[in-house]
């Protein structure tokens, strides 16, 4: 069978063709390993029985994978003059109905339908599939592959790989015939030089050199080796590439092979890629028995040999010298340069070695010329990349891209964005010896310099996408654990600095570092990157450096507020949803509690975390519930609804009195400090509270009449009937705590007057200028803005609104003035100009409004407003929009189309944001941002001036009122700690003892909702709509907790 | 390789035969670049990394024990960096192992000390290890501490290079990497061993020393291995 002359190529080449295109339909299955660990192998089974069974004229075969890992496995179907179609999410099940739609010549099902090819280009050659499914959009009309340009994996998944017929069918091994025909080694030399090809290994460096270099080395014993020692955690395009295509590989080693003169090549792949090994030993026999190795290739006298070795796993042999040192028989240790191995490698003599997919692009340069590969990518970065995309994105793949494209064009257009909902923060490349990205950076271009820069390195592709759940002193942690056991032992810096560097790090994790281990791991970091003998050591510092450059106000947080917003370090947090809790509640301690039959210490336990569980249990935005462990299970526990029950039982029961004693018992002596609290909204309230338990003698101004802010004057009271809220306020003055209402600071008194009379003062005057927003006719009468709406409707005033009611916005404001609206009896339309997922308002709020008949229109801009000729609101007209690009929030921005709609109305209610209004701290010396909002320490919250403290939204602009307790009661910390010069939050809270067992079978029912007024009863009236958990429901829901809290003693 | 060449180090114009490293050249015109790993007779490993230098015109540092000299190379043996480096080397030495001076039988005449008392390591700012460690008492005339072994591989190249018998070699990786003797036996049961003690004397810490020695006695004659090598370089 082997090939001496170009007619038996030929033969070849139509016996190969007559397979890729036969006569007949052609079923291929995607069968990487990534396609079998999803199932190929049944599908693959499925289908040739059933060919079997039908006695059916359809070739099947097997092929590698064509890159889209999130819907494998992957089938391609072909019938003679229609175009490939690739199927996605095949299961056995399907099989019957593709094998039908075949017969019938029909489309198979489009639940399965993934996109068509009519033509595709090898770029060694070229395949006409054909032509029709006008409905099934071609491939790279798919996300996940527009944008892609496929020169690496330009066979993966459509040919056979342990086919060399139908390699050679698309044109494969032309390339090293050209070569052997008619040219020189030093004209391809030229060539790949010209093509300014880089190593794709990760260093970058010029391949067209590294083949000179060794072509000029003396002596007839030269070697050629492949790296294919793929070791990084999250890549695997190599093995990928060798499992689809693995004749492309040693196409390109027998070129080389030629042109520097070595006669024998190696392949060191990593023994954990047994298919990749597979595949490729049974390519090698084959092309030995075809004559594309061994000796007298192709006729043309020219000596050639592949041998492939299996590596143990080493990281560190994929350090080209460590990989010698192994293929020698010795240990994988890495050992001085120079001598290069050019001059002095394998054996000692002359070696070069590439990484895997740098082979893979040598025929198409060979091929095509450098001019066209040079077209591609940018101009110190020529051609293409592949990188394997994971994380926290929709579709997660192999990805190939010119070099120069941007990280977002990577996350957002094919990765889909976001893959649940969660803000991305970071991409991590390169691997261990990468670093991490943050999402302001999202523009950079990936080449080789620019992640440089920025101190990544692009390495051998990987692509990690993080969001808000990782933590990324954990995820540099992670990768110093990795690099300090990969590290070979032989260099001190490496050996030793990494060891102590992931001490170091694991001080953060458990809350015990300190601001001067930020400097010394800084340091250290430092100096094993620079004084480190080989690649690892030189960049495995990488993840911590460019952490600690991009993302340091994590590892601030972990030191001093011992915190880990993401959650990831357990020792930080008594549970997931303590941690995510803003008020920090020990919600296990309270359920148990509460499981127990302990109403009043399950009382006692939530009012200690929160002093307004009654309100906060019916409005509170529940990140609880996104973090919850039981809803890997099921559903998370409805811990909101829970400790609003206890508070309800509580407060508006006979109970009060009683329990109200208890609360006052956890006074502290009085301290004689006297403390101003400006503002008696949920911040100011919460703060409040803690200073009166601290034993502070605490007074409260407000220019209101009645205490709490936003949640008496801005909800509405089918959300919080206000005698919920009373009780709680009533409980929080029995503490002591006097009130000053119809107090405007910076009219009837200053900042500066009341310094004179306090030993510190905490600002919370939360959001309440409107955020007016400037388009035509906003001076019509019937304009009003939400929160002065709300405000009106709250207080029992008479509110001028019409029969029908436009509400532009799509957060709380927006929702709760339309239900107001609805209840005022008017027609609502509430216009958002993005779509539904997208509203920060919360979702079981849209779909009440829903149910109470509010219409919601969304992607729909406000334009202008239209007046009548008395100046009065007749309608608003929006411009329709569409998604658009991904913008910095994630979200798809809004883009106008040509369209108009207009919705006729009286009244037009503004509810597009909110904003500090500053006026009240004029000639106090605060230091203010652009915004309005007070600029404070992040973990003190002291503003610029000294006993001024600030929090709420007032900082952090308009937000939620959890967010808000949150800052009131870490303010409240703070001024204790300052005035008193301890922490005493700890002797507030008494010893519970309760249960510490997880329970063996935490119930097994699902979530408990509380019930809800008719939609019908709720129009026109004010009754609260929720109407709670049953006692017995959140006893049940109790029982759900799966204790997170319990720790096993046994670390 | 006779070439001459004309290097600068620390600004001096020195002369130079192109081939040597820039360690070798330094030391042959006393000029101080500090190393562990390196012993005057022995293959270079490069893996101590003291001598990193800096060498204008590479933005690296590069090691000067394996830095081949060339025409016009300029050498700075010191910087506030470089010594900053140096020290945190020795300091991560020291918190490896169980480096306790003052039952070291090497006290007073051992280089991992005098290195720390010339770069001022007056305490060490890193967590300590405290590794639990062996110490191989097997062989009849010498002992093998491993809580004193600083991993140079002296005395793998010494037994290797300069004896002939290869006895030991280096183990398992990253922290967890050890001196091992023949085929991981110990050091007494080491057939290849000829006891000729070379190791011993190559040993710069008090890691390998010769039975019989207390606190401070044990001195080494590491110049009379060095002086076999060039001896024998004219055969």
């Amino acid at each position: 069978m082997r090939i001496g002359d170009i007619a038996a190529f030929a033969a070849v080449r139509e016996a190969g063709l007559a397979k890729l295109l036969p006569s007949k339909p052609r079923i291929a299955v995607g069968m990487g390993t990534c396609g079998s660990g999803n199932g190929a192998e049944a599908v693959y089974s499925a289908f040739s029985s059933q060919i079997d069974v039908r006695g059916l004229a359809i070739q099947l075969a097997p092929v590698g994978c064509f890159g889209f890992c999130a819907e494998e496995p992957l089938v391609n179907v072909w019938v003679p003059g229609r175009p490939l179609l690739m199927l996605h999410g095949v299961q056995p099940n399907h099989v019957d109905a593709i094998l039908n739609a075949i017969h019938n010549g029909t489309q198979p099902p489009a639940e399965i339908v993934l996109c068509k090819i009519e033509e595709w280009d090898h770029i060694t050659g070229h395949v006409k599939y054909g032509t029709g499914f006008p409905d099934v959009p071609n491939w790279n009309e798919v996300p996940f592959f527009s944008g892609q340009v496929k020169t690496v994996l330009r066979n993966c998944g459509l040919i056979n790989p342990d086919d060399i017929e139908e390699y050679i069918a698309i044109g494969g091994y032309q390339a090293l015939y050209k070569v052997l025909i008619d040219q020189s080694p030093a004209n391809v030399i030229e060539q790949i030089k010209a093509s300014k090809l880089r190593g794709r290994g990760g260093a970058g460096y010029l391949t067209g050199n590294k083949w000179e270099f060794l072509a000029k080395a003396p002596g007839p014993e030269k070697y050629l080796i492949c790296n294919a020692d793929e070791g990084d955690p999250g890549a695997y395009m190599n093995r990928n590439e060798i499992e689809s295509d693995p004749h492309a590989l040693l196409e390109g080693m027998a070129i080389a092979g030629y042109v520097t003169g070595a006669a024998r090549g190696i392949v060191y792949v990593r023994a954990e890629y047994p298919l990749a090994v597979l595949r490729l030993e049974h390519a090698i026999e084959q092309a030995r028995a075809y004559g594309m190795l061994g000796t007298n290739v192709l006729g043309r006298g020219f000596d050639f040999d592949i041998d492939t070795v299996e590596g143990a796993g080493a990281f560190v042999c994929g350090e080209e010298t460590a990989l010698i040192a192994s293929l020698e028989g010795q240990s994988g240790r890495p050992r001085v340069r120079p001598p290069f191995p050019a001059q002095k490698g394998l054996l000692g003599k002359p070696t070069n070695i590439n990484n895997v997919e740098t082979w893979y692009n040598i025929a198409p340069i060979v091929t095509k010329g450098p001019a066209w590969f040079t077209e591609t990518g940018s101009a110190k970065s020529a051609g293409t990349k592949v990188f394997s995309l994971v994380g926290k994105v929709k579709s997660t793949g192999l990805v190939e891209m010119p070099l120069g494209t941007p990280i977002s064009t990577f996350i957002y257009d094919i990765g889909g964005g976001s893959s649940n909902g969660r803000d991305i923060k970071a991409v991590q490349t390169g691997g261990p010896s990468g670093g991490c990205i943050p999402a302001e950076m999202f523009d950079t271009p990936v080449d080789y310099e620019t992640l440089a820069q920025l101190g990544s390195i692009m390495g051998s592709g990987g692509m990690v996408v993080m969001d808000d759940d990782n933590c990324m002193v954990d995820v540099a942690r992670y990768f110093i654990e990795f690099t300090q056991a990969e590290s070979c032992g032989k260099c001190v810096p490496c050996r030793v600095g990494l060891d102590k560097a992931l001490r170091i790090l694991n001080g953060f994790t458990v809350g015990t570092a300190t601001m001067a281990d930020i400097a010394a791991l800084d340091e250290l970091c430092r100096m094993v990157r620079d004084t480190s003998l080989c690649g690892l050591g030189q960049s495995a510092p990488n993840p911590v450096l460019t952490s600690l450059r991009h993302f340091r106000h994590e590892f601030e947080d972990h030191i001093v507020a011992k915190r880990c917003r993401a959650g990831v370090c357990e020792d930080l947090a008594i549970s997931p949803c303590e941690n995510s809790c803003p008020l920090h509640m020990n919600i296990p301690r309270f359920l148990q509690l509460y499981k127990e039959g302990r109403l009043e210490d399950a009382f006692l336990s939530v009012i200690l975390d929160n002093p307004l569980p009654a309100s906060t249990g019916r409005v509170c935005q529940h990140p609880c519930d996104d973090h919850c462990r039981r809803a890997g299970l099921d559903e998370a526990v409805n811990m909101r609804d829970v400790h609003r029950v206890i508070a309800d039982e509580v407060l508006l029961s006979d109970k009060f009195d009683a329990v109200a004693a208890r609360v006052a018992e956890r006074k502290l002596e009085p301290t004689g400090r006297d403390v101003a609290i400006i503002g008696a909204g949920p911040t100011g309230l919460t703060c409040a509270y803690y200073l009166a338990l601290f034993g502070h003698s605490v007074t409260v101004f407000d220019s209101r009449p009645a205490a709490g802010g936003m949640l008496r004057y801005a909800l509405p009271e089918y959300r919080l009937p206000k005698k919920v809220l009373d009780r709680e306020i009533e409980l929080i003055e029995r503490l002591g705590v006097k009130f000053q209402f119809n107090v405007s600071v910076g009219e009837e008194t200053t900042l500066n007057d009341i310094a004179h009379q306090f030993d510190a003062v905490f600002m919370a005057i939360g959001t309440w200028k409107e955020a007016w927003v400037y388009l035509p006719g906003t001076e019509l009468t019937g304009v009003m803005a939400a929160l002065p709406f709300l405000e009106t409707v709250s207080r029992d005033e008479p509110v001028a609104v019409g029969k029908s009611v436009v509400v532009i916005g799509g957060g709380n404001a927006a929702i709760d003035s339309a239900r107001t609206a609805r209840r005022l009896g008017a027609d609502v339309t509430v216009v958002y100009r993005r779509e539904r997922k997208d509203m920060p308002a919360i979702p079981e709020e849209i779909q009440a409004a829903e149910h109470e008949g509010a219409k919601i229109v969304y992607l729909a801009a406000p334009h202008r407003i239209v007046g009548d000729r008395n100046g009065q609101v007749k309608a608003l007209e929006a411009v329709r929009t569409k998604p658009g690009e991904f913008d910095k929030s994630g979200r798809r921005r809004p883009m106008p189309t040509d369209e108009v709609i207009r919705i006729d109305c009286d009244t037009v209610i503004l509810a597009v944001g909110e904003k500090v209004d500053p006026d009240f701290c004029k000639a106090s010396g605060l230091v203010l941002k652009e915004d309005g909002t007070i600029v404070v320490d992040r973990y003190s919250l002291e503003s610029s001036r000294e006993r001024f403290y600030a929090g709420g939204d007032l900082i952090s602009g308009a937000s939620n009122v959890s967010n808000a307790m949150g800052f009131g009661k870490k303010a409240a910390r703070n001024i204790d700690k300052r005035l008193m010069g301890q922490k005493r939050f700890a002797s507030l809270i008494p010893d519970f003892v309760y249960e510490m067992e997880p329970p063996e079978t935490p119930s097994e029912c699902r979530r408990h909702v509380p019930s809800e007024l008719p939609a019908a009863k709720r129009v026109g009236s004010y009754a609260e709509v929720s109407l709670g958990l049953t006692a017995v429901a959140a006893l049940e829901e109790t029982s759900r907790c799966l204790r997170c809290d319990i720790r096993s003693t046994e670390r | 390789m006779t070439e001459k060449v004309k290097v600068r180090i620390d600004g001096e114009v020195i002369a130079a035969t192109a081939g040597q490293t820039i360690l070798e050249v330094a030391r042959t015109n006393n000029k101080y670049i500090p190393a562990l790993c390196y012993m005057e007779g022995l293959s270079t490993v490069g893996a101590c990394r003291l001598c990193m230098v800096e060498v204008s015109g590479v933005a690296r540092l590069l090691p000067a024990c394996t830095t081949p000299v060339q025409e016009g190379l300029a050498v700075a043996t010191t910087s506030p960096q470089l010594e900053s480096y140096r020290k945190m080397a020795l300091e991560l030495l020291f918190a490896e192992r169980n480096h306790v001076c003052a039952v070291c039988v090497s006290s007073g005449h051992c280089e991992l000390q005098t290195l720390a008392q010339e770069h001022g390591v007056t305490s060490v700012r890193y967590p300590y290890s405290y590794p639990r460690l062996p110490v191989d008492t097997t062989h009849p005339r010498f002992v093998l501490d491993h809580n004193r072994c600083v991993l140079c591989s002296r005395c793998v190249r010494t037994c290797a290079e300069v004896e002939g018998a290869h006895v030991w070699d280096l183990a398992g990786r990253g922290v967890g990497s050890r001196l091992v003797s023949e085929l991981q036996r110990p050091w007494g049961e080491a057939t290849s061993c000829t006891s000729c003690g070379k190791c011993v004397q190559a040993c710069p810490t008090g890691a390998m020393a010769e039975k019989g020695f207390g606190v401070e006695e044990m001195t080494k004659r590491r110049a009379a291995v060095s002086r076999l090598t060039s001896m024998r370089e004219g055969e």
